[in-house]
Parts: C-alpha cells; structure tokens; sequence
C-alpha cells in the first residue's frame, strides 16, 4: 500500500468545542515535571498541618512555602467569568469570587500545594495546586498545576520528581500604559467593505 | 480531476456545533459545500501539486535572500526604511515560520500555475486540516466513498510537529495567539491553530490585536498585563510595520510566527521578482511592475496592487485598456501585474487550488469554488479526494 496522504490520526475529543469551558486566564507555573534530567523530589500537601505534620523541625517554612503558594495562587490561578463555568469545571463550592481593579471573576479553591527544596538551605519551591470534583472534567481527582498541567496518577499520589523550570523568564511588566498601537488598519480598510466577505484578515 | 456530486451528511451542522466551526455558513451564504467533492489521482497530487509546491516555496525562499540583501529591492517591495533590519535580521536568524498557501491554477493535467503566495496571514486552516479529514472518515465509514479512498491533507499531523519544533527552538512552554475582534474566521483559524500548539505541550493564550499594549518596560502585553514573548498573529506584517506600536517592535523583541521576513513573500512584488529570477519555469505566469511594463500595452493581464486582501482593487487589462473588478482601499504603494490564466470550470464553478506548507513542508491542499473567474469574493469550500 502507498503512504496514506492525510493526516493518520486526530484525537476527536481534543477537538471537540461544545462542552469545554476555557478558563479566561491561566497561570505560568515555575515547576514542571520532569521526565529526565535534573530532578527534584517534590511533595504534595493539602493544608498547612499536613506539612508541618511531615515536617516538624520546619514549622516556620511550611507556613512560609503555604502563604506563598496561596499568593502564587491569587496572581496564577485559572480565571473565570462566571461561577457557573468555574465550578463546570472544578465542582460544587469549589469556587470562590474575587475582584481587582481590572474586575471580579472566579477563581477555584487552592486544594493543595506542591514543595520542593523544604529541607534544603536552597530556596524553595511552592506552586498551587488544583483538583477537580465536577464529573465533567478531565481533572477530577487529579492534580493539576495553575497553567493546567495534570499530573498522572490520582490525588492520593503525593511524590513527584520535577525541577525548577529551566525555560526563559518572562520579562517583567510593571504596568501597561498604552493599548491599541495595533489594528488601526482595520479599521480603515474595513469601512470600504468591497469585498461580502469584510471583516477578516486572512487570505 | 473530476467533480462528483455526493450526498452531505446528514447532521453535518449539528456536528459542525459541536467541533466548533461557526462560520460554514457566512452572509448568508453557504462557505463549507459538500454536496460534491473533487477527485484526484495520486498521480495528481504528487506529481503536479506536491513536488511544484515544495518547488515553488524554495524559489519563493531564493527571492527573499534577494530582497533581504538588496536596498533597491526592499524598496521595490515598498517595505518601510524604519524595518528593513528587522526584516532582514529575522531572515539572517533564520526565525522559524509555520506555514503559507499557495495559490494555484490547476485543471487536472499540465502545470499548474502560481497566482499569488498567501504566505503571512493565511486561513481556510480549519476546515482544510480538520473539517474535511472529519468528512472523510465519515464518508468512508459509512460505506459512501471506497476504502482506498485518501486525501492530500496531512497539515494537522505537520502542524502539531512543527509546533513542537518552534517549543524546542524557542525553549518556550507559552505562546500567545491574535486576532482581529469581530470576524468569526479568523477567530476560528487561530483557534484551531491553538488546539494544534496544545497538542504540542504549549499553553496557548489568546488576545486581540487591538487589544495589545504597551507596557512601562517595552514590552507587549495581553490584557492580563502578561508579557508577549512569542506570538502568532492572523494580522499582515504590511499592517504592523506602519501602525503606531509598529515603532516599537524591536525593544519589544517578541518572537512572531509569521516571522518577519513573511513580509516579503506576502507581498504581490514576489510576483514579478519570481518571474524575473526564474523566467519561463512552467509553475510561473509572466508578471512585472506596472511601471516597467511597456508589456501591458498588449495581451491580457491581471493588475494587482502589492499589498491587498480578497481580492480587493483588482482590473483586467487586455490590450491597453483596462476594466476595473473590483474596488478597494489598496494601491497607494504601487501595482504589478500578472499574465490573466482563467481559472478552470467545472459546471458553472470557477475552481482554485490552495496548496499548504508548513515551514517548507507540502502539506495538502484545499478546494474552492466561485462562480466570478477572478475575485472569488464568495467562494465555497469544497473537500477533496484521492482515488
């Protein structure tokens, strides 16, 4: 048989739009998981005395690594519009509301945190993480990291190998003090409206 | 080539809600078309589409090593002074592009010939990656098209690879992905175009153009004030290079897909530059700039503006005079024209062949049809198969 000429394979779900509801934002995690290379133990805990419980001689870190966690959790964490959409996604009372000056949307509850490095003289890592009870998601009973990385197994896993992100930082911004430097053209050429099909930009 | 009349699937816009294509039907007009399909040989295919694609992209290439090294010549290409480095210097660093679509005449035997290279902003993606692979299998499990049958279209399975390339190139786990507000295509183009860079292990964000800003650092941001470091964009480099944050793209170095250098392939100079430096290749029509055409004094030829969208501003000028098709915003920056070479009938149906590449890659083609011979202001897309 020759080769086949088309595409072998396409995961039908993957593709599918009606039923997934898309957070308006999701974070940029610090930690990934690693298949190789320089790995790290990192441990999963689901409240602060889950940690100090593990970790006795470390009180003041545990409390430490949780409050960052929980401000990594408040700056990352998926967005929602709506409640509904929230807790499409992660369950029942899993989501809370919270405003800022750009609005008010919905964020899911923290349900655990991830930390490498407690022990060690090294600054650590703390990462929020997510899981799901809505039986409409991928996530339920998985954890998943604010950037929507999900983690194999289900969440009675609490040992992962991963390392400090190696890819390039993000440049930081302060503050953006200008938007709309782009499009103009738009709508200029679009006012001529020659063409049935006006409106888009492709060719 | 043949045109076959089948019958469409029953729940096809039931399915097309589901998959999430909202614009099959458009102005109220049908755009996605399966009552009949176009049929091809393999021999078709590989021999007459495939090889001159790939062909034709890497003489396409060769006028942009030109242009890059030519001042004379970017300012033929009526690319502003302020960029020239930019584009050149995205050309030197040999920035990954992703993919373009060639245009072309074929009418199932001979040459096919190249009427323009949409090589920056190209759509029509979904509906030829996914939609009509989904067509396909469809038929072909209900026993409506043979088993054998296959079509030229492997541009998801490329897609999806070449975004795993551009992560590694990049040592990136995010990419941002823009449009323009209010146009359902387009949105659907670089939807699908995000679902391709998920499958790659990439976080795909989204905003649009108009929505980017500006931030204290010279930075790009979404509307999360999240930088942009690395972002696809369904907008012409011909746009940005003038608009006001156009200024402002080096500081803010942000890695774009399509690269820089696209600007010169999108650009109808392409057309004449090719003629020029390949004279006579049997994929190629005539064409030369207005202004140093004594040509068009005689024969029939195509006038086209360097930069423009759909067809807009286009005439026909056949011995000297010359008849306006269509109107426009476009032409202030010059014309070029082009050998008119019909485009086959099948039926009433004026058909065109788009033919994709991802990066340097054939990677299938799409079918459309209109019932104008040259605007194709409403074609319909048609699928296609190999038998």
């Amino acid at each position: 048989m020759t080769k086949q000429k088309r595409t072998r394979h396409i995961d039908l779900n993957h593709m599918r739009k009606a039923f997934a509801v898309k957070p308006l934002a999701i974070g940029i995690a610090a930690l990934f998981v690693s298949g190789c290379g320089d790995r790290e133990e990192a441990k999963i805990y689901t409240s602060l005395e889950d940690c100090t419980n593990d970790n006795p001689d470390a009180i003041d870190r545990c409390e430490s690594a949780y409050q960052t966690a929980l401000d990594e959790a408040a700056r990352t964490g998926p967005r929602y519009n709506s409640e509904y959409d929230c807790e499409y996604e992660f369950g029942a009372n899993q989501c809370r509301q919270y405003s800022n000056n750009s609005g008010s949307f919905f964020m899911p509850f923290m349900a655990g945190f991830m930390v490498s490095r407690l022990l060690s003289p090294n600054p650590y890592y703390a990462q929020p993480l997510y899981t799901s009870y809505s039986p409409y998601s991928p996530y339920r009973s998985r954890w998943m990291m604010a950037d929507g990385y999900v983690f194999d197994g289900d969440i009675r896993k609490r040992k992962y190998n991963v390392k400090p992100s190696t890819y390039k930082p993000k440049p930081t911004v302060n503050r953006t003090i200008k938007r709309g430097g782009f499009g103009s053209s738009v709508r200029a050429k679009s006012s001529w409206g020659s063409s049935k099909r006006s409106g888009g930009w492709g060719g | 080539m043949l045109r076959q009349v089948v019958a469409p699937r029953e729940d096809w816009q039931k399915q097309a809600s589901a998959y999430g294509f909202h614009f099959h039907t458009m102005y109220g007009e049908p755009y996605w078309d399966e009552s009949a399909y176009y049929q091809f040989t393999l021999e078709q295919i590989e021999n007459h589409i495939e090889d001159p694609t790939a062909e034709l992209h890497q003489m396409c290439l060769a006028v942009v090593e030109d242009v890059v090294n030519s001042e004379a010549l970017l300012e033929r290409c009526q690319l502003p002074r302020q960029h020239w480095d930019l584009i050149a210097q995205s050309w030197r660093d040999s920035t990954p592009s992703l993919y373009s679509r060639l245009d072309l005449v074929y009418d199932g035997q001979g040459h096919a010939k190249l009427l323009e290279n949409n090589a920056d902003t190209p759509t029509s993606l979904y509906e030829s990656g996914f939609w009509q692979w989904l067509w396909l299998e469809q038929l072909v499990d209900k026993g409506a098209l043979p088993r054998n049958a296959d079509q030229f279209n492997s541009l998801q399975e490329k897609l999806v690879n070449r975004f795993h390339e551009i992560r590694q190139h990049y040592g990136i786990q995010q990419m941002h992905f823009a449009c323009c507000q209010d146009t359902v295509e387009d949105r659907g183009t670089v939807q699908y175009l995000q679902d391709c860079a998920t499958s790659a292990d990439l976080i795909a964000d989204f905003v649009f153009i108009e929505d980017i800003g500006l931030a204290d650092t010279g930075v790009f941001t979404d509307l999360e004030d999240n930088p942009i470091t690395d972002c696809f964009k369904l907008y012409p480099w011909e746009f940005m290079l003038r608009e006001d944050f156009g200024d402002y793209l080096v500081d803010a170095s942000v890695n774009w897909l399509e690269p820089a250098w696209k600007s010169i392939l999108s650009n109808k100079a392409l057309l004449p530059l090719l003629w020029k430096k390949f004279q006579g290749h049997p994929n190629l029509l005539p064409a030369y700039f207005l202004d140093d055409a004594k040509h068009a004094a005689s024969g029939k030829w195509i006038k086209k503006p360097l930069f423009s969208r759909e067809g807009s501003n286009i005439s026909i000028v056949d011995n000297g005079e010359e008849q306006t098709l269509s109107d426009g915003p476009y032409g202030e920056e010059g014309f070029i024209i082009q050998a008119f070479h019909p485009l086959p009938k099948f039926g009433h149906n004026h058909t065109l062949i788009g033919s994709w590449l991802v990066d340097d890659q054939p990677a299938g083609i799409s079918v459309r049809e209109d019932t104008s011979a040259i605007t194709q202001d409403l074609s319909r897309y048609l699928p296609h198969i190999i038998l």
